[in-house]
């Protein structure tokens, strides 16, 4: 008898245990996008189907057209994951967007200043009342702006255009406007296959591709966000031995030549860091003050305390191996 | 004095709208609080508001101004001649059955990004309504004024001075409303494509940066600024149609 009631007494101490692992997701909703080619090896090849087909989640995966749109679907919840420029991020979180980072896709130079084959702008300073396109809300537009205060120029000695990035690279080809702030693998294109060339170049000032995640859905799925990241590092190490494939899965999904998909993935990415770290957060200390500067955020936001509540640098150090 | 009715609703829904942002009720990234709204507005109104304002109304004028005066004599000759509405009354009504966002990418290619596309396209969205307002209300002239105005035996120029155009004057002026409404709307259009001033260029502005009060001040500013005109038309309305006695002239103008 005593020994029964103490079985049912350990039966029922493990039912709220059990009862308390959250029930399997319905719904999985990533964004994929040509400006992070990982993302698009891991769709490619299913790997996400494949490790939640037991759960019986469905994986939706939802074409990103630049950091902008994936950052407003984040803050609609339309999606759970979304990919944008470290910049980018750190602008939305600013501005109230409950987002974090937990991972870092590449390391990339994807943007620079475009300007046409025979332009006669030659350095920075010759955009002054110029004709610049560029996507608000993303990386090329805040590197345009840092470009232009590195010469003492601000965003309105120029006539900034609003348009999106394929749209800003038709718009540079039509000669209707006379720079442009690009992104690869468009900005490549434009090299390769419009003679365009490359004004202004600067590695610092691209801020890294973060993989972010709604604030909530890491609180609360804390076992399915670390399952994709760890499928993004298998796409990772995959990438990394097969760069020449990688390129022709993007040359496929983005309509672009396959030279222009090889210069963005193996010449202007690495993927050898995926851990958000003091580097990356030193890297959104240097770029911040253009956000105050060009008054992109409410006047008084304190944006040492949005970095800090952006990259959680804790949450994918045991699931990313040291290479 | 006589209530204001018409601000009730807005004040309840801004009230409600308060209330539930700071009771949490509401999350602030997606519906900011009625006062940070104000505060973007206070802002805003000193760094380059009036020049945004200016902007978008000159577009709405110009491309109203273009399309009301296109409008104005081919719906009369449609009217009035059966020829000319059998060649161009189906023509125009496909036309018309075009949405404004499919217009875009076509003037987009062909007029580049500045002004001009803006324009036709503002000028197509106001073409229409005051195209249908001239032709229904010329049409829809009582034929027994005509044959009075013929009895006097007026020139083609006086019966359409005398008789046919205060006739037809309320459906055209409602036509002249309803193509300022839409002037406005295919201004947004235009502007959230490629702009770089105007209330459209603030919309896009606030919602590539994630900033929703910057977003819905500009639509509030749409919205008053629509309010305005239409307003303004309301009056020019009431004025020319004072000789009228109909259910819905209550009062005295």
């Amino acid at each position: 008898m005593k020994r029964r009631s103490l079985l049912q007494l350990a039966a029922l101490s493990t039912l709220p245990v059990t009862a308390a692992r959250a029930a399997p997701l319905d719904e999985l909703r990533l964004d994929y996008a040509y400006y992070s080619p990982t993302s698009l090896v891991l769709r490619h090849f299913g790997w996400l189907e494949e490790e939640f087909k037991g759960d019986g989640t469905r994986i939706k995966w939802v074409l990103s057209a630049g950091s902008n749109r994936a950052l407003e679907y984040l803050n609609a919840n339309s999606i759970d994951f979304g990919s944008s420029a470290g910049l980018a991020a750190l602008l939305a979180r600013a501005n109230g967007n409950p987002i974090r980072t937990p991972y870092i896709y590449s390391r990339p130079e994807w943007t620079a200043l475009v300007v046409p084959k025979n332009s006669p702008i030659k350095s920075l300073r010759d955009l002054r009342g110029k004709k610049v396109a560029a996507t608000k809300g993303t990386d090329p537009y805040l590197f345009l702006l840092r470009a232009l205060h590195s010469v003492g120029l601000q965003r309105s000695d120029i006539e900034h255009v609003s348009l999106q990035h394929a749209d800003g690279r038709a718009a540079l080809e039509q000669g209707r406007v006379d720079a442009w702030a690009g992104l690869d693998p468009h900005m490549a294109a434009s090299e390769l296959e419009g003679g365009a060339r490359l004004l202004y170049r600067n590695v610092s000032f691209n801020t890294y591709g973060f993989l972010n995640v709604r604030e909530e859905f890491l609180a609360s799925r804390p076992n399915e966000t670390a399952r994709v990241i760890k499928a993004y590092e298998r796409a990772r190490a995959w990438t990394r031995a097969n760069p020449s494939e990688a390129a022709k899965i993007l040359s496929n999904e983005a309509k672009v030549s396959l030279p222009v998909a090889l210069l963005q993935v193996k010449l202007r990415s690495d993927f050898s860091n995926p851990r958000p770290g003091a580097e990356h957060l030193r890297a959104l200390q240097l770029a911040a003050p253009i956000l105050r500067e060009e008054a992109l955020v409410k006047p008084g936001t304190d944006l040492d305390k949005a970095i800090a509540s952006l990259i959680d640098v804790r949450f994918a150090r045991p699931l990313v191996a040291r290479t | 004095m006589r209530l204001p009715l018409g601000a009730l609703l807005p004040a309840l829904a801004l009230l409600g709208a308060e209330l539930g942002v700071r009771a949490g009720l509401v999350p602030a990234n997606l519906l900011p609080p009625p006062t940070a709204i104000a505060d973007a507005l206070a802002w805003l109104a000193s760094n380059g508001l009036p020049g945004h304002i200016a902007a978008s109304a000159l577009r709405v004028l110009a491309g109203f101004a273009a399309g009301a005066l296109l409008a104005l004599p081919l719906g009369a000759l449609v009217a009035l001649q059966p020829r000319a509405e059998r060649l161009l009354d189906p023509s125009f009504q496909a036309l018309r059955a075009i949405p404004s966002l499919a217009w875009v990418p076509l003037l987009l290619l062909w007029f580049g990004i500045d002004e001009t596309p803006k324009l036709v396209l503002i000028a197509i969205g106001a073409f229409f309504p005051v195209y249908m307002g001239v032709v229904s209300g010329i049409r829809g002239v009582d034929r027994k004024l005509v044959e009075v105005g013929r009895l006097y035996r007026l020139s083609q120029v006086a019966l359409a001075r005398r008789v046919l155009l205060p006739a037809a004057l309320p459906a055209i002026l409602t036509g002249l409303r309803n193509g300022l409404s839409l002037a406005w709307m295919f201004m947004v259009a235009a502007e959230l494509i490629a702009a770089s001033r105007g209330l459209g260029y603030l919309l896009t502005d606030g919602r590539e940066s994630s900033r929703a009060d910057i977003m819905l001040a500009a639509i509030l500013l749409l919205a008053l600024l629509g309010k305005l005109s239409d307003g303004a038309m309301q009056l020019l309305e009431r004025r020319l149609l004072a000789w009228r006695d109909s259910v819905g002239d209550r009062g005295a103008a």
